[in-house]
């Protein structure tokens, strides 16, 4: 089979099955069985892979007079981002299954999978950033269709922006092109350049933008809240950590220098939105807002770790991309389930969910404990690591941003009393709180992951430390 | 036999076959046959007219084009004016001396005033008199470009001369600026905006994608020479014209609410984009950068403006209100114009985008960085525009008795041409680059 | 041996697991499930202190990033082990008490489950090797602290209470996180005793272990309930009385003691000791003072803890290891006993905690006031109670030490013979006091005698037993023999006055109690009640800040900057794009001739710029 195969064939059949599955249940259960392949062969391809270096999926296309050629290849890092994209997709079926009922909806998950897996297997710059950008088509759909009540501002805002700042990530990619005569991005160096400065600038920008660091994230809050609960697991899971994938691959491992001489930048941007986002996160009174902030809050965090340039510091920005990914997606999910139910986002119309759906209610806890950093929880993981990293990089002064942890546990515990527990409110009386087993296994894993990751997380540093053992990292200073 | 023979013929013999249930798969057939003959190379040229191979694909491509027009067309007429208008069109695209070029140019001109000058409503006849003034002055420009050009001595009869002298080289910049008429290039815009949106979405299908592209083509076949000999002056003074057009048409754009107004700007914008290969004609890219964005923008254009002909009502009016929900009751057109929307975006993996990019790499293989900048990010601005037409297919609920014109089973399939070109062009971008 | 660590160590986990999973299908079930798990534990613990012969370690790593490897080793010796006997045969009498007192409740298996949970925290913090062991066991008792707490969330003020608990505890929490990683960044290491052999070998920068040193103390202020982290703690009492007990009495509040003893030559070496004495030393005499006003027994009990926590602390300031160790081991016992027995009348009472509403409890309570009467001689002092040996023994350390003698010395004097008033106070009103309320005095019946009064009986016993043994006690804590140093006059005087407040109680709260009326209905003692009452408004100064400067301008400056700025300037591209489609509107005109003029001018304008270009 080739390879091209898993990014084409999604995209091809995913319209087909919306012109002709209509709204019978088919569609859905093709969908989640492709992405059960996929989480399988992507598992495969991770076995095959090299100790260093790529593993060559194919090469297609090929433009000699523009260096434009479709090479396939993956290393330990996009497979990694790969397992995780996979298992998400599988778990965000999984979460829509009683409340979706088109078939286009289904088929748009298809198409995102396979842009998604163009991002992640491309080493091309061209063809990147042609995956890159059309992961925005099925996300402004499913954000514009199956949203909320601005769901239209918010699908249009979420499209321009991050378009808006994809046209500084082709820039780049072309004055690369223009300076080194190739587009692939294993064989350009830092040295081949002529003007580094510029275009490390172009790209963190970019990147920047959908990761999203402060202060370009103004897209985020929007996008989250009005796209329903699964798209905003898929744009927190998959596509913030696809800006944070191209921060490591090309703001940092592409130009080690200029990497160097910026660093600071990255890592003002990281504090600025750990400690802007988790404020923010704390004045919010609408739930899943609040969910968005603490989001972006913890993206900081891995701009943080990023920031460090060491091997340490990237593996654990690493394990906090995935921590996170695990940890927002069932806070996500479960907000989006109580405003299902009961019709509203303000936390003060809500409240003693617990005594209602006690199981739901835990894992909300459980996740939100994860957020803010509990030990034997990923989040917690994540966090010691980087904070140990950035400290190594940076000296002592940095050690303020502990501080972080406590904004964190305000808005985490504050939401949970306001939510959760306390008396019950009047709309939570009215709302009848069940949940098909199906969405409830979805939210389960997740919990699973939190705490399993989170007491043995060698299992997941394993892979990790493996990913980055192969580059030269001299830490930032 | 040369494929303008053909479309020649074919169009004075429509003359005599008054059933268009004939007449559309005849044309059809011959158009396929001037397709054939192009492929092969075996055209033998008019003196004065060949085709340099490099611009073999781009002629494929109009042939194509024109077939899926034709099966949009229903009137014997139509069918007749868009024969003759593709075969100037050749002659336009395949003169390679001054003087064919403009005799050629002109007589497009003709025709094209002859296809406007089907007038139905009082609407269409603004847009056909606006059309035909401009014009005039046009070419009362081009005249006076000649006669300059004459006076210094040069001869007409051969190709642009490199050396040009006194004021020949303003003769050469006022046949510019007079053929910037057609090509809807500020200050020569003014009449497109109102005549593409005024006279019927299937002419200015027409004007605006097949003759409007095969114009640049054209002229970028015939002044590319002259204009790399002068970058000195012609860069400035076309960068300014370019960003002025772009930046005009699609901030134009952006706040309308008429479709076909949109699609107007959205034309004048891509003149400006076009017009960038004139800017960076220095670079290797510049030839292939506007070819591409030639076969992309005729594909699109076009597909789109006839899309608007068949959705809209008697009165010819379509306004974004009448399009909602456009996804649910007729999915497929929602799907083509979609895609049609996205490509002119610039949205990856439809040809629009990668026209636009080998377009903006050549502004940065002749350096002008920051330039490309500018040009990237008013295009990422027009996504505005391009997808809020889109989100009123789906994400808006009907709410008035907005009907929508029932699409018949030929129509699909023409626009299915064009979607395949889009998609095609979009993905193998080597058919290009290496033809 | 290595077996019986961890069973000791995974057993809690596997028992929460067990309980809360297997405890759904019946409501007798978690109950015999928690006693059997911590009557497993009370024996693994006991059976580990009988074979003891030198600290058991073991290492284990567990993750490596990058190069970086965290280690999560185990290391118990006898520190270790003192705390394991309280923390898990506490635990078991806790649970055993929380048979009876427990009943009423529906969901058995949820307050089992966080019971063992809370177990095996306390059990990873005192065996844990590294500091970063012992912050998981730090935060899994703030986890089940919160939990506890507000274990019956339905309830405004446990949820409440519950939040305060967790924020309050977790400021000072980031604090040990921040010296954590310092600690890691100067030294490498987190190994406990190697960062104590490195201070003490002075290997360490004096200006960073002084840092460091006062960090890990703000955490302990935090967890300890310390000036001025201490209101949560007060709040904590809306949780089930025997969480007060353990948690808030007995064992988690002891942590940020055991810290600072457990790093005490780290303490010794970065001179930070005397900032622990004078911030407990305040502490002390907030809790002891406040103590003496309050109305609900509970409060009386917690802020009595306050006070003798601080004491502890003020042993360790004062450089005596032994007297502060010693004074959290037997406080442990005693003021368990205390809440205890305070449980034990909630419980008749239904639930009644003002103690103005109770009285005369004594013939029907016989034995509960009995056991809760040696237990506060035991808190004010009273030889031959355990109690008596470790207070005189701090007090004593804060006199011959020269730094704290002084302020220091007189508050921890002053807060040492308050007890007596607070605690006599406290039994006073609820067993001789003349009874206030006639039907809830008849509905009283007397508890249980094995699941209530026998832990009361066992601790009571212990507290007094443990008196003859504290010898034996600080040689084993410390491995040294206890301060030589006598001062004559210290106890005579304290028994004096101890006699002396032991009489004012008798005289204003059993004989006079119109008296006492009348006393504080004068405008100064009222607002001194008041000042008192609130806890010297600590509470009240932290909330406004928290309430008006964070979550008020903080919070709201940023939502304003990032409303009114960030997003404003993204929305702004619209409104500037808006303002540039205007500007090319002017230039539009649907008239002809103006169409081509503008065509005709165009084109004479670029001609002349040619012109102009070409030829001048």
């Amino acid at each position: 089979m080739s390879y091209v195969a898993l990014i084409f064939a999604p995209l091809v059949f995913s319209g087909f099955l919306y012109l002709f599955t209509k709204k019978s249940p088919l569609a859905k259960y093709i969908v989640l069985g492709y992405f059960v392949f996929l989480f399988v062969e992507t598992l495969f391809l991770y076995l095959q892979l090299p100790q260093n270096g790529y593993l060559m999926l194919g090469k297609f296309l090929e433009v000699k007079e523009f260096g434009f050629i479709l090479t396939l290849e993956i290393d330990r890092l996009s497979s990694v981002m790969l397992l995780l994209t996979s298992l998400l997709l599988i778990l965000v079926t999984l979460s829509s299954w009683s409340m979706q009922k088109e078939s286009a909806y289904f088929s748009l998950l298809l198409f995102f999978s396979g842009a998604i897996f163009g991002v992640f297997m491309s080493t091309n710059l061209m063809w990147f950033f042609i995956f890159w950008e059309l992961t925005l088509i099925p996300m402004y759909f499913l954000v514009g269709i199956w949203g909320g009540d601005g769901r239209v501002y918010a699908a249009l805002k979420f499209f321009l922006y991050t378009h808006v700042a994809s046209m500084f990530i082709l820039l780049a990619f072309f004055l690369i092109f223009k300076q080194t005569a190739t587009f692939d991005m294993t064989q350009i160096q830092e040295s081949m350049l002529v003007t580094p400065t510029l275009i490390w600038w172009l790209l963190f920008v970019g990147f920047a933008v959908k990761m999203p660091l402060f202060p370009f994230h103004t897209w985020l809050p929007d996008a989250h809240v009005e796209a329903s609960a699964p798209i905003s697991v898929l744009l927190a899971g998959v596509l913030l950590k696809m800006g944070a994938y191209a921060m490591i691959r090309f703001v940092i491992l592409m130009l080690p220098q200029e990497a160097h001489k910026y660093a600071f930048v990255l890592l003002g941007a990281g504090i600025l939105s750990l400690l802007y986002a988790g404020v923010m996160a704390l004045y919010e009174t609408h739930l899943k807002k609040m969910v968005a902030y603490s989001s972006i809050s913890h993206m900081g965090l891995v701009a943080i770790g990023m920031a460090t340039l060491s091997y340490e510091g990237l593996s654990a920005a690493l394990f906090e991309m995935i921590g996170h990914a695990f940890i927002i997606a069932p806070l996500f999910l479960i907000a989006g389930f109580f405003h299902y139910k009961t019709q509203s986002w303000q936390m003060q119309d809500l409240g003693g969910i617990m005594q209602k759906a006690p199981y739901i209610s835990a894992l909300f806890v459980l996740a939100g404990l994860g957020a803010l950093g509990l030990p034997a929880t990923m989040g917690f993981v994540g966090e010691i690591t980087i904070f140990l990293s950035a400290l190594d990089t940076y000296g002592a002064w940095v050690a303020f941003i502990a501080f972080g942890a406590m904004i964190g546990s305000g808005y985490i515990i504050w939401t949970l009393r306001r939510v959760i527990y306390g008396p019950m409110s009047q709309k939570v009386q009215e709302s009848n709180f069940s949940i098909s087993w199906v969405e409830f296994f979805a939210l389960a894993v997740f919990g699973i992951a939190i705490v399993a990751f989170g007491v043995y997380p060698q299992a997941l540093f394993d892979a990790i430390n493996e990913v980055f053992s192969a580059y030269n990292l001299g830490g930032a200073m | 036999m040369s494929p303008f023979v053909f479309l020649f013929g074919m169009a004075l013999l429509s003359f005599g076959v008054r059933n268009v249930k004939i007449l559309q798969p005849l044309s059809i057939v011959v158009v396929i046959a001037a397709f054939g003959v192009s492929l092969m190379h075996t055209a033998t040229p008019l003196v004065g007219f060949e085709t340099p191979s490099s611009f073999i694909l781009f002629e494929l491509v109009l042939f194509v084009v024109t077939i899926a027009t034709l099966l949009h067309l229903e009137q014997t007429i139509a069918i007749t004016q868009t024969l003759f208008l593709v075969a100037t069109a050749l002659l336009v695209l395949e003169s390679n001396t001054l003087v064919s070029f403009v005799i050629a140019f002109e007589s497009l001109s003709i025709v094209s005033f002859i296809l406007v000058s089907f007038i139905r409503t009082k609407k269409e006849a603004q847009g056909a008199i606006k059309m035909f003034i401009s014009g005039s002055v046009a070419t009362a420009i081009i005249v006076l470009g000649v006669a300059l050009y004459l006076l210094e001595g040069h001869s007409l009869l051969e190709a642009v001369s490199l050396e040009v002298k006194g004021f020949g080289s303003v003769g050469i910049w006022l046949i510019l600026f007079g053929v910037f008429y057609k090509l809807t290039i500020v200050p020569m815009h003014t009449w497109a905006a109102d005549s593409y949106a005024e006279i019927s979405p299937a002419n200015s299908a027409i004007l605006s994608g097949i003759a409007k592209t095969v114009v640049f083509v054209a002229t970028f076949k015939t002044f590319a020479p002259f204009l790399e000999k002068n970058t000195t002056f012609s860069e400035p003074i076309l960068l300014v014209l370019a960003l002025v057009t772009i930046t005009l048409g699609n901030f134009l754009a952006l706040f309308s609410k008429e479709i076909t107004k949109i699609l107007s700007y959205s034309s004048i914008a891509h003149a400006g984009y076009m017009l960038l290969a004139f800017v960076s004609v220095k670079s290797a890219y510049a030839q292939n950068a506007l070819l591409y964005m030639a076969i992309a923008y005729i594909f699109m254009q076009t597909a789109l403006f006839l899309l608007v002909d068949k959705l809209s009502d008697s009165k010819g009016e379509l306004y974004l209100e009448d399009l909602k929900a456009l996804g649910k009751k007729d999915k497929l057109s929602a799907l083509f114009f979609s895609v049609q929307l996205f490509s002119l975006a610039g949205i990856p993996l439809l040809a629009g985008f990668l026209a636009k990019a080998v377009m903006v790499y050549a502004l940065v293989d002749v350096n002008l960085v920051f330039v490309a900048l500018f040009v990237l990010l008013n295009s990422a601005l027009s996504v505005g525009y391009y997808a809020s037409i889109v989100r009123y297919f789906y994400f808006e609920d009907a709410t008035k008795e907005n009907k929508i014109n029932p699409i018949s089973l030929k129509v699909y399939f023409a626009q299915a041409i064009f979607l395949a070109g889009t998609l095609f062009f979009g993905v193998f971008a080597g058919v290009v680059f290496e033809f | 041996m290595s077996s019986f660590v961890l069973a000791l160590l995974l057993l809690p986990f596997i028992g929460a697991i067990v309980t809360f999973v297997v405890g759904k299908l019946n409501k007798k079930i978690p109950f015999f499930l928690a006693y059997i798990f911590s009557i497993v534990l009370f024996v693994d613990v006991v059976y580990l202190f009988s074979v003891y012969e030198q600290p058991f370690v073991i290492d284990y790593e567990w993750f490596r990033f990058g190069e970086n490897a965290l280690p999560f080793g185990i290391y118990i010796d006898k520190l270790s082990l003192i705390m394991l006997l309280i923390a898990t045969g506490l635990g078991l009498l806790d649970i055993h008490f929380s048979h009876d007192y427990m009943k009423e409740e529906k969901d058995q298996a949820r307050y089992y489950a966080k019971m063992l949970f809370f177990i095996g925290g306390m059990i990873l913090l005192v065996s844990a090797k590294e500091l970063l062991g012992l912050f998981v066991g730090w935060e899994f008792m703030g986890l089940a602290s919160y939990l506890l707490i507000s274990f019956w969330h339905y309830n405004k003020a446990p949820a409440d209470a519950g939040v305060a608990a967790f924020l309050y505890t977790k400021f000072g929490d980031i604090f040990l996180f921040a010296a954590i990683g310092l600690l890691f960044y100067f030294t490498k290491t987190l190994d406990i005793a190697t960062l104590n052999h490195l201070a003490a070998t002075n290997q360490i920068d004096s200006t960073l272990m002084y840092v460091i040193a006062i960090f890990i103390f703000i955490a302990a202020i935090g967890k300890s309930g310390q000036f001025p982290l201490f209101p949560w703690l007060m709040r904590a009492m809306e949780g089930p009385t025997t969480v007060s007990a353990l948690i808030h009495g007995a064992t988690m509040v002891n942590s940020g003691i055991y810290i600072v003893a457990r790093m005490f030559d780290f303490y010794v070496a970065s001179q930070a000791l005397i900032v622990v004495a004078a911030v407990a030393a305040l502490s002390a005499f907030v809790g002891a003072t406040s103590a003496l006003v309050q109305s609900e027994m509970k409060k009386v009990l917690a802020y009595s803890t306050m006070s003798h926590l601080s004491l502890a602390f003020i042993g360790l300031g004062a450089g005596s290891l032994a007297a502060g160790m010693t004074h959290l081991v037997n406080h442990a016992i005693f003021k368990a006993l205390l809440f205890l027995s305070a449980g034990a009348v909630i419980l008749v009472a239904h639930h009644t905690k003002d103690m103005w509403k109770l009285g005369a409890l004594g013939k029907k309570l016989f034995l509960v006031a009995l056991f809760m009467g040696m237990g506060i001689l035991s808190l004010s002092g009273l030889p031959p109670f355990s109690g008596f040996y470790s207070k005189d023994a701090v007090i004593l350390s804060t006199l011959t030490n020269p730094q704290t003698f002084g302020l220091i010395s007189s508050l921890t004097l002053i807060a040492g013979v308050l007890s007596i008033a607070y605690g006599g106070r406290l039994w006073v009103l609820l067993f001789v006091s003349p009874q206030k309320d006639e039907k809830l005095h008849n509905s009283i019946k007397t508890p249980s005698l094995f699941w209530i009064a026998l832990p009361l009986g066992v601790m009571a016993v212990l507290t007094l037993a443990l008196g003859f043994f504290q010898e034996e006690l600080i040689s084993f804590i410390t491995s040294t023999k206890g301060s030589e140093e006598h001062i004559g006059w210290l106890f005579p005087f304290m028994m004096g006055v101890i006699v002396f407040f032991a009489f004012l109680v008798w005289f204003f709260y059993y004989k006079r109690l119109d008296l006492l009326q009348k006393v504080s209905a004068q405008p100064l003692m009222k607002t001194i009640h008041q000042i008192l009452f609130h806890g010297y408004y600590v509470e009240r100064m932290i909330e406004w800040f928290v309430q008006t400067i964070i979550l008020g301008v903080v919070t709201s400056f940023v939502a304003f900057i990032e409303k009114n700025i960030i997003d404003k300037a993204v929305n702004g591209v619209v409104w500037l794009s808006y303002k540039v489609f205007l500007l090319f509107g002017l230039s539009k005109s649907s008239q002809v001739s103006n169409q081509v003029g503008g065509m005709v001018l165009g084109v004479v304008v670029l001609v002349f710029v040619m012109l102009v270009r070409n030829f001048i």
